[in-house]
């Protein structure tokens, strides 16, 4: 009887780092950007990916994306293989507050217009 | 006839438990049940004070008040990979395992590890200090009681940076009213930070999921991009209300 009950509730904790996401990322510092992926990491305590970026001069630069953890990712119905290195992608990104070439990924999409990832960035 | 032998049985056995009229066994103490897997309170993740009643404010010390206006996000042990103490909550599911001696918290996040409440304990009094300190519980009535000293001084309350000694003691109460809801109190009395006692007062929803594999410290990049405090912290120079 108990376990039909669960069976109703869904997973509806906040998405969120083990971290302060406001003291990392800064979310009115947002930014789109285009380029392959050249690295997958499906590491705790996030999973991030690494993409060449050409910036306003041509040179390309490897931006560092940090997404949700593995299980946030995992329970939204993403895997290790939802992205691959190769893909071209279109990411909406927070920058990060230091400056540096880190981003926290909050949407993600395909060259095919498919989104991955959706929702699952780790802000809350 | 079936209904017959099933008599003759039963009056078989008992009539073998000692000889002369069976004695009822003394009925056991109904136990609430509250094993299942639990979402985190975000109460319990940011800021104590969104769990306290409302117009209620922390009874802090001016050293405490002073250490969470100071405190930096990149030195929280939660962002470095430890645990949460207690009574924060990490935003990731927990179980709760109940046995008729232990109760254990298993906790997936932050870190995967777990707390356990020995039912009817005492507390020892030679405790070392650690980071879910020393839990004793007891029920009364449909409450569980949770007891817990010994703690160290290494955790922090939430993000918000809110501290603690090792004086403190915390007086959690759960409660089932139905099978989704796990109603939450925690008493917390710690004479070297706060000025007096004060709840906090919570409620976590049943989860539909597993607990899964989470070791924070397989790739950390996080710490040294983490700059100054959270803005929407109250005690943050950029909300400029401290």
């Amino acid at each position: 009887m108990r376990s039909l009950a669960f069976g109703l509730v869904l997973w509806t904790a906040p998405v969120a780092a083990h971290h302060s996401f406001d003291a990392m990322y800064d979310r009115s510092k947002t930014q789109v950007m285009t380029g392959a992926v050249t690295k997958v990491e499906w590491t705790n305590p996030h999973a991030r990916f690494y993409l060449d970026v050409k910036d306003e001069r041509g040179r390309v630069i490897n931006w560092n994306m940090e997404l949700g953890s593995p299980n946030g990712l995992r329970r939204a119905g993403w895997n290790r293989n939802s992205l691959k290195v190769g893909d071209v992608v279109t990411v909406t990104v927070s920058l990060a507050r230091d400056g540096s070439r880190l981003a926290n990924a909050r949407e993600v999409v395909l060259a095919g217009g498919k989104k991955v990832f959706a929702g699952t960035a780790g802000a809350s | 006839m079936r209904a017959a032998a099933i008599v003759l049985v039963v009056v078989l056995v008992a009539g073998c438990r000692g000889g002369g009229q069976p004695v009822p066994e003394p009925a056991a103490a109904a136990v609430p049940d509250f094993s299942g897997i639990w979402n985190p309170d975000r109460k319990f993740i940011y800021d104590i004070n969104d769990a306290l009643k409302p117009g209620e404010t922390l009874p802090l010390q001016e050293w405490a008040l002073n250490a969470t206006t100071s405190r930096l996000s990149k030195d929280d042990p939660e962002a470095l990979c430890l645990p949460t103490g207690v009574p924060r909550q990490a935003p990731y599911p927990w179980r709760i395992v109940q046995t008729p001696t232990h109760i254990y918290f298993l906790f997936e996040g932050n870190i995967h590890s777990y707390r356990q409440i020995f039912i009817d304990g005492t507390h020892p009094d030679d405790l070392d200090p650690t980071w879910y300190g020393h839990s004793i519980g007891r029920f009364e009535g449909d409450t569980l009681v949770v007891d817990t000293v010994g703690f160290n001084d290494k955790f922090w309350f939430d993000f918000a940076g809110h501290p603690h000694t090792e004086q403190l003691h915390t007086i959690e109460r759960f409660r089932r009213p139905d099978a989704n809801t796990l109603e939450y109190e925690v008493t917390i009395d710690d004479p070297g930070a706060y000025t007096r006692p004060f709840t906090l007062y919570g409620s976590h929803t049943a989860a539909d999921t597993e607990l899964m594999e989470y070791i924070c410290n397989e790739n950390n990049q996080d710490v040294e991009h983490i700059v100054g405090k959270d803005p929407r912290n109250k005690y943050s120079k950029d909300s400029g209300t401290q």
